[in-house]
């Protein structure tokens, strides 16, 4: 359906600025009555929405352990290549040994981020996060370049549903036990 | 005249411009804060000065209204760096801003802006009461334009080239229909008001006792206030900027404390026009106009009051004056911009046409009036005061 | 003293004043505007010669903001080309990256289900109106009103608080994914969606009474940049710019895609074709959007909003990629090796809001496309200012400009 957007011509009224012109004080007016709508920034803080997408942060688990397990699928998708890890593998006898790997460093380049978010759309282990960090200054580009060491600072710790490194540890240990009963 | 009134004078010169460059700097702000409140914003509202800021409830509101601001914005345009680019024709890049500024300033010499009474005679405060005032205004207003024009030129780049051709276009074109429009003020002014007189804006205060003129004259009033409008460049006539396709117009090339003169004579100028308009159309000082029943005092309740009746009459003024002020914001807040061939066209097309019609059709009335009601009453103590 | 007499050379003013009279045409003005410039809208850069204040040559200069999104795309997965396609035309990144999503779910032959169909017309229809909004109020600035900018962008914040709800960010939102969307609409969007329609109609009332029967408005606007019905399909317009000039057309309602054709809406057209035409339709599309966010509302469907059958290109959801070594694997498959496409070439162009965006891919198969061209609309609409520039006041350029209402973003790619 097409709607053929009509011209009227204009009223010799309209023709001589003035009504338009008070009318649209009228409005101006009204408006400069009506509430303000500037957020007075340091003071007011703006709300931020659940999945809002701030600055990629790495998480713990509640047990402390660093999620990240250095599989560099973040790495991969990640469209400005911002990312690069450094993969390191755990010491023995490290009480997380069970866990493969864990990353040696942990880069994000935030001059090149773009905060699409898809590093933890993507991390099979809940271990990047896009949190609610929006204001991010640096007075150079090497102290924008984040390391393991701020990503985790940034990130603190999220909860875990699965303990997945966790349930396999006990599965081990449980087959481990097992293996002691056969 | 002996030296110690001399001295006054200067005294009372300075204060005069030390006021009106205080309402030119806070109309700036009032621009602001006016500009954020149509627009939903809440405007300058962090400049504190340390210590008056700690004053109870008052300071607070004070910093919230940006009461500082027009401050740090004049300590900030007289320490920034004040770049001279290499292009420029230097004598005349450093000139404009003065040219510019000077004749705003100088046409507050001739307009009164509040009275005294001696005896229940009321004389003008003004710096000069000349015979010649609202020519004297008009010629020297209508200078600021060769500041902006050699502005311009000396800035020796395309946009404010552009600008100031434009400006002194407009100008020379709104100044015939300014000059125009307030004919039928004083032939009202010196035929059946007061009798006989002159050029005075004091003459035309008092003839405003009975009827501020805005009122029974709203075609000049009209015409005056949108070439008020044109001469000063505001929106939407303000061709000389028009930042969407001149970038800053005539002031692209200047900045720190030439800019700041500019924009200061700017305002000055808004600030004189609407001073101008008051005197000439709203009656100056009065309070209310009697429409020649009510008692007389209404006109000027402070007249007994003394020196005290002057200072009110003078908040008075100033008061109308920022109401005018205010107009002119509010209205650049709202509007679009017309292009330049339409300006040319309104002023040309329109206001000097109407202008002219009102010459004549108040020229008639007023020689009616006068053959039908004044002649015949004409009384030598009816006559206005004798200037000073 | 003697008296002498000098003689002086006295020229002969006349016919001096007669000679000039053949050389009184004045030079023409070379004037560059932009590509800094507040009436050129981002980086647009035109070389105008002047003769007086007219324009006998304009020469639109793009290309600086050039990215070589097109190249980019050869070198990524699908996938990650989503946030490339929201710095496409900026203003309207959900429009963009549907069309995109579309473009590629063609080529898989995929269809999504119908929760996401919807989602995505909501998007599209939001992204419309505030790239309207942000192309009204800035077409009003250009003519000095200064205000009706600032009204829009209020409403353009409070639109930009319901994106950054549903997709995290308020600019760059990168909503779509091949086969579906990133994430599901958030508990009570709708509703927000909904009473923030409730209170934009008065607000574009508003607008409307400020700008739309001002003289000074019209006299600025009205036959000014007139483009005929058949330049305006010789120069390839589209979108609100075609219809201004007349041309019925609006592939939302003649090829219809994301359903469509399922919404009832009226396609507004132009009579004159001239800046003020432009105006109007723009005004009035963003009524007939709030009409088809209304629909889209009302009918929201429970479901999906993703393929899930898809498996080879759509990501398996988050929960099963922790707990399930299948899904795991395929997360891994589709992140490294992208969505697994068909070989062959598709094209597919969308209504969007500065007009038809389209992109052609051309697959060897494989997560990655060997070519991906770009279609921007911005990019037709300037190619016509060269000729309808010529005779226009160098006042009415930034009218012109704000009319074609373009984003050099997308134009330059």
């Amino acid at each position: 359906m097409a709607k053929v957007l009509e011209r009227k011509p204009l009223t010799f009224a309209e023709k001589t600025y003035l009504p338009q012109v008070l009318g649209g004080l009228k409005i101006t007016f009204k408006n400069m009555l009506g509430k303000k709508v500037t957020m007075e920034y340091p003071e007011e803080r703006p709300n931020i929405p659940d999945n809002y997408r701030g600055v990629p942060t790495l998480v713990h688990d509640p047990n402390g352990r660093e999620k990240c397990v250095s599989c560099q699928l973040c790495e991969f998708v990640c469209p400005p290549k911002a990312i690069r890890i450094t993969p390191g593998s755990i010491p023995e006898g490290d009480e997380h040994e069970h866990v493969e790997k864990a990353p040696q460093d942990f880069e994000i380049n935030m001059l090149r981020c773009i905060y699409c978010g898809m590093c933890q759309e993507v991390c099979p282990e809940e271990a990047i996060f896009l949190q609610d960090v929006y204001s991010l200054v640096g007075t150079s580009r090497e102290e924008l370049v984040f390391h393991k060491k701020k990503l985790y600072e940034l990130g603190g710790t999220r909860p875990d549903q699965h303990y997945k490194w966790d349930v396999k540890k006990a599965a081990e240990e449980e087959a481990l036990a097992g293996n002691g009963h056969h | 005249m002996d030296i110690v009134e001399i001295l006054l004078k200067i005294l009372f010169a300075i204060l005069v411009v030390v006021v009106i460059m205080t309402i030119a700097a806070y109309s700036v702000l009032a621009e602001r804060k006016v500009a954020s409140w149509i627009q939903g914003r809440v405007g300058p509202n962090r400049t504190a000065l340390p210590g008056l800021s700690a004053i109870p409830v008052l300071g607070r509101f004070l910093v919230r209204m940006g009461m500082w601001q027009p401050l740090a914005d004049g300590v900030k345009f007289l320490f920034k760096e004040d770049p001279l680019p290499g292009h420029v024709k230097k004598w005349y890049y450093c000139l404009a801003p003065v040219v510019a500024l000077v004749p705003s300033l100088s046409t507050v010499a001739v307009l009164p802006f509040g009275a005294y009474w001696v005896n229940g005679v009321e004389y003008p405060l003004v710096l000069a009461n000349v015979d010649i005032g609202i020519l004297f205004i008009l010629a020297i207003s209508s200078l600021t334009v060769y500041g902006i024009v050699m502005a311009g030129w000396a800035a020796n780049s395309k946009y404010p080239y552009f600008g100031s051709i434009r400006s002194s276009a407009q100008m020379i074109s709104y100044e015939l229909a300014m000059g125009m429009s307030v004919i039928p003020v004083f032939m009202w002014a010196n035929g059946p008001a007061t009798g006989f007189g002159d050029l005075t804006l004091f003459g035309v205060v008092a003839a405003q006792k009975d009827l501020w003129l805005g009122i029974w004259m709203p075609l000049p009033a009209f015409v005056f206030l949108v070439s008020l409008f044109a001469e000063t460049n505001r929106l939407p006539f303000d061709m000389p900027e028009s930042e969407t396709e001149l970038v800053g117009g005539f002031h692209t090339e200047y900045g720190s404390f030439k800019f700041g003169l500019f924009f200061v004579g700017e305002y000055a100028a808004m600030a004189i026009g609407s001073a101008v308009f008051v005197v000439l159309f709203l009656g100056g000082w009065n309070f209310l106009p009697t429409f020649g029943f009510l008692p007389d005092w209404v006109a000027n309740p402070w007249a007994t009051w003394g020196w005290f009746g002057s200072v009110v009459s003078v908040l008075f003024f100033i008061g109308k004056t920022l109401t005018f002020i205010f107009l002119f914001i509010w209205v650049r807040w709202t509007l679009p911009r017309f292009r330049y061939d339409q300006v040319m066209n309104l002023g040309w097309k329109y206001l000097v046409p109407l202008a002219v019609a009102s010459i004549i059709i108040y020229a008639i009335v007023i020689a009616l009036w006068d053959t039908a009601v004044t002649v015949d009453h004409i009384k030598p103590e009816t006559f206005g005061p004798a200037p000073q | 003293m003697p008296a002498t007499t000098k003689e002086v050379d006295m020229q002969d003013v006349a016919a001096r004043g007669a000679d000039y009279g053949e050389e009184l045409h004045g030079e023409e003005m070379t004037l560059n505007m932009g590509p800094s410039h507040p009436a050129t809208h981002g980086v647009l850069r035109l070389r105008l010669k002047l003769d007086g204040d007219f324009i006998t040559e304009c020469d639109p200069v793009i290309g600086y903001l050039h990215r070589g999104d097109e190249k980019i795309a050869e070198n990524m997965t699908y996938n990650q080309f989503v946030p490339y396609t929201d710095r496409l035309d900026y203003l309207a990144p959900l429009a963009n990256n549907v069309c995109y999503a579309i473009a590629v779910e063609k080529l898989a032959n995929l269809e999504v289900p119908p929760r996401c169909q919807t989602i995505r017309i909501i998007c599209c229809e939001l992204a419309r109106i505030s790239s309207h909004l942000l192309g009204l109020g800035v077409y009003g600035m250009d003519t000095g009103a200064m205000t009706t900018f600032l009204y829009t962008f209020t409403e353009r914040e409070k639109l930009y608080s319901l994106f950054e709800e549903l997709t995290g960010a308020r600019f760059t939102t990168s909503y779509t994914r091949i086969g579906g969307v990133a994430r599901d609409i958030p508990e009570g969007w709708l509703g927000r969606v909904s009473n923030f329609l409730n209170q934009f109609e008065p607000k574009i009332d508003e607008l409307d009474n400020l700008l739309t029967r001002n003289k000074i408005f019209l006299d600025r606007t009205k036959d000014i940049a007139i483009i005929s019905r058949e330049d305006a399909i010789a120069y390839a317009f589209t979108g609100p710019n075609l219809r201004a000039s007349g041309v019925d057309s609006d592939l939302r309602r003649d090829r219809p895609y994301c359903g469509y054709e399922d919404y009832d809406f009226e396609v507004p057209i132009g009579t004159v074709g001239d800046a003020y035409d432009r105006y109007l339709v723009r005004m009035e599309e963003v009524r007939q959007s709030v009409r088809i966010v209304r629909q889209a509302i009302d009918k929201m469907p429970e479901g999906p909003y993703f393929a899930e059958d898809a498996k080879k290109i759509h990501v398996p959801p988050k929960a099963k990629v922790l707990t399930s070594m299948e899904e795991l694997i395929q997360n891994f498959m589709i992140v490294t090796e992208g969505p697994q496409m068909p070989a062959g070439e598709v094209y597919f162009e969308a209504e969007n809001p500065k007009g038809i965006l389209g992109f052609f891919i051309h697959s060897k198969g494989g997560g990655v496309p060997f070519r991906l061209k770009i279609r921007a609309p911005s990019f037709c609409s300037l190619s016509i200012l060269p000729k309808i520039a010529k005779g226009l006041m160098m006042s009415d350029v930034p009218v012109v400009l704000g009319s074609f209402d373009f984003v050099m973003g997308e134009c330059d790619r």
